[in-house]
């Protein structure tokens, strides 16, 4: 046999391959037996023939960033593209304080370093500042922060590294902690003639519009998530002289484990203006304006493999959508799904506006504060004359109504059935297809789940439903649009529409919507695809009387709902939310621009049915079509249950 | 019916000890029973797990060898070698393995009788000492 295969990973392979060759020219023949001197030979020969094919295996693929594994390759290749992987982030909590003292300085500061504990989950985490915080005393009051501006805190310890410049050798500064939050890094650099520290350098990620004279520092992943600080050459940015000492400030922390606390213990110390240790008259107490959060892991492999050539082909200019996500997940390292949506795909359209919908990692709304700070860094790399507007979470609810038949000869325990099919039905929730913006809900998927959890299940039929919550404004005259983003049925009869009770004004009665599909002259489905809302109450358990005829339309084409001017005075639900359902056309439901897609099984109806016919009880199917029947449409009923 | 007799090609392995030929220079080689004889000891004397990728491979008696040097031992050694012949060495057929203690050397005198197949040889025996080196 020729020797071809040239990158063969196996060793019984290689063996074979020379065994082959010497056996075609050789006269030697002992090399077939294992316990022959030649087969000591071979077995050294294919060893190294394997070590070396192993490592030209490894060293192509580490050498490309689709197929590196190790952490160390994959950032230095993220790095030939521009890209610096996010390091760890520290949890932080904006806080205030009134602190009283005695003092006459006429400034307080609150030193770098410790500042509070905070706990969470049994487990007390240190928070610190990375520089002093000062403010002037009024009436023997220092008030660090306010509600607006609040101090804020980062979870972690302070740490502190110094060195000297000397040019005479090749010297590198690198930061010998692995958990750092480079966003928290202070560097000062302190000439001959400087005092104290010297002066602050700042940090770029890129050399545009830099000066020989800049004074700038830049900073990149090394071996085992450590970083180094790189300083300008006398080109782009000025260049250290010898003898310069730096000192670089930083915070490592423990990431997202730093999530959560809320209340705070002091641990910090104030400075008077001469820097004399200064402690408060009287004991006081932190005001906590927001607990700690965002805290985040450092940037995983599989997230730098996926972003970095993003973030390069999108050259820090958002343009695209793509961009957007690219550059978001950039600045908010707690995003976990983004839709990005051009002013002009919106109805009416609004051009020159980006609409971003974004969802957090932790909850589901952006913080006000978080919201201001992403739009002001998201400036940076938009295009000129572009408004950007976050706007909150629209989550559409998919539920399900499914009867489930089960053999009822194979099951001891009915109860425990349904239990292992909402738990299949929860971990399918928390599927990647769906809980994203632009996410969908496959039908036949959640079908074939259900009939696949239990050998005793014999089949299942299941109605999907499509839900979206109305936050309504009570005891004032408000409209409201909601829209689903997907095609709805049109049952001519109505009823396609249903919704959970609400008061409203000038009735007493609860009440829900409902709709009526506009028709012709002849009683039939006009074609239009559009219908009116009604308000109506219910007289019995099957009666029911229309309240106001028109509080509205909707747009069964679009898939939205429109209520006019309407006051409604309370709702069935906490929260004044009113639930509306619709049963869409097609049974996958797509989440459409800003709609975030939700599998909702708490809402969710399983209900168990005897299969007659599987277990034998009933043979002609007589009983089965009349006790155990199910319909596969909707139920007539007018109000959501 | 005819009697068919088997005769295989000579065995011919490559000798370790890499001395060359006095006159013609050439590396030595190993033919038929000195091949099986060198194959056998290689046999006894691989420890399993020393060749890579076949950890099978080989016999224990290494271990044995810091045992009391009796008959006991001697027992277990003989039947560790014909085990490892019987699996590893299809060439030999009726293998007689006689193992003697010599407990004043600390050694054994391991003795192993056996037919090549296919090859008109007489019935081979070779010896050697098995002892612990340290």
């Amino acid at each position: 046999m020729p020797f071809t295969q040239f990158t063969n990973l196996d060793f019984d392979q290689i063996r074979t391959s020379i065994k082959d060759y010497l056996r075609a020219n050789s006269n030697f023949t002992d090399f077939d037996f294992e316990g022959s001197n030649f087969s000591i030979l071979i077995d050294a020969l294919a060893y190294n023939t394997y070590i070396t094919a192993f490592n030209s295996n490894m060293v192509v693929n580490e050498s490309f960033l689709d197929s590196a594994t190790l952490r160390e390759n994959v950032v230095s290749l993220a790095r030939n593209i521009g890209y610096v992987p996010r390091s760890k982030t520290a949890a932080r909590a904006a806080v205030t304080f009134e602190v009283p003292t005695t003092s006459t300085s006429p400034l307080l500061s609150l030193e770098a370093g410790l500042v509070c504990v905070g706990a969470a989950e049994n487990t007390s985490y240190r928070f610190s500042i990375s520089e002093n915080v000062s403010t002037t005393i009024n009436n023997g009051i220092a008030k660090f922060g306010s509600s607006s501006a609040p101090v804020y805190i980062y979870q972690g310890s302070l740490l502190s590294k110094s060195w000297t410049v000397d040019a005479s050798v090749n010297q590198r500064f690198i930061l010998d902690n692995p958990n750092i939050d480079t966003s928290t890094i202070v560097v000062y650099v302190k000439g001959i003639n400087d005092s104290g520290l010297g002066r602050e350098y700042f940090k770029v990620n890129n050399i545009l519009n830099l000066k020989d004279t800049s004074e700038i520092y830049l900073i990149q992943e090394v071996q085992d998530q450590k970083y180094e600080i790189l300083f300008g050459d006398g080109i782009f940015g000025k260049k250290l002289s010898n003898g310069t000492v730096i000192t670089v400030k930083y915070i490592v922390t423990d990431g997202e484990d730093g999530n959560g606390p809320s209340s705070f213990a002091f641990q910090g110390n104030f400075v008077d203006a001469a820097n004399n240790r200064v402690i408060p008259s009287n004991s006081f107490s932190i005001t906590t304006i927001s607990s700690a959060k965002n805290g985040a892991e450092i940037e995983n492999l599989a997230s730098i493999k996926y972003y970095a050539p993003r973030l390069y082909s999108a050259q820090y200019r958002a343009v695209t959508s793509r961009d957007y996500e690219a550059i978001l997940k950039n600045i908010y390292p707690n995003l976990e799904s983004v839709s990005v949506v051009g002013g002009e795909d919106l109805t009416p359209p609004r051009f020159g506006t980006v609409v971003i919908s974004i969802k957090p990692k932790n909850g589901s709304y952006v913080s006000d504060f978080d919201k201001y700070s992403i739009l002001n860094q998201l400036k940076n790399y938009s295009v000129t004359g572009i408004n950007h507007e976050i706007v909150d979470l629209k989550i559409l609810y998919v539920e399900i109504d499914s009867s489930v038949y089960y053999n009822s000869s194979q099951v001891s325990n009915v109860q425990d059935l349904k239990t292992s099919i909402s738990n299949a039905l929860v971990n399918y929730s928390n599927n990647v297809d769906i809980n994203k913006f632009g996410g969908r809900f496959k039908y036949s998927k959640v079908v074939q789940l259900i009939d696949k959890v239990d050998n005793a299940i014999t089949s299942n039929i299941t109605k999907v439903t499509i839900r979206r919550d109305l936050k309504a404004l009570t005891n004032q005259y408000a409209q409201y649009e909601l829209c689903f983003g997907n095609r709805f049925h049109i049952n001519a009869e109505g009823f396609n529409i249903k919704s959970t009770g609400f008061y409203i004004q000038g009735h007493s009665e609860k009440v829900y919507l409902t709709d009526v599909p506009n028709k012709d002259s002849y009683g039939k489905l006009d074609g239009s695809q559009k219908g009116v809302l009604s308000v109506i109450t219910k007289t019995s358990s099957s009666n029911y009387r229309v309240i106001l005829k028109s509080v509205g339309t909707v747009d069964y084409a679009r898939g939205e709902i429109r209520l006019t001017t309407i006051n409604i005075l309370s709702t069935d639900i906490v929260d004044n939310i009113i639930q509306i359902q619709a049963y869409p056309d097609s049974n996958d439901v797509v989440g459409l621009k800003d709609l975030y897609l939700s599998f909702d099984v708490s809402h969710s109806r399983i209900n168990m049915v005897r299969d007659v016919i599987a277990s034998g009880e009933d043979i002609s199917g007589v009983s089965f079509t009349r006790d155990y029947y199910t319909s596969s449409y909707s139920n007539g009923e007018l109000e959501r249950k | 019916m005819a009697i068919v007799k088997k005769i295989s090609k000579p065995f011919k392995d490559i000798s370790l000890s890499f001395d060359p030929h006095p006159v013609t220079k050439d590396l030595p080689i190993l033919t038929n029973e000195r091949a099986i004889i060198r194959s056998v000891r290689n046999l006894v004397e691989t420890i399993p797990t020393e060749r890579f990728f076949n950890s099978i491979l080989g016999s224990d008696v290494r271990r044995s060898l810091f045992e009391f040097v009796d008959y006991g031992t001697a027992g277990i050694i003989e039947d560790q070698i014909k085990t490892t012949i019987r699996n590893f060495e299809p060439r030999v057929d009726n293998v007689v393995v006689d193992v003697i203690p010599q407990p004043d050397d600390n050694a054994f005198e391991v003795s192993v009788i056996f037919d090549i197949i296919g090859q008109e040889f007489p019935t081979q025996q070779f010896t050697f000492l098995l002892e612990a080196t340290r």
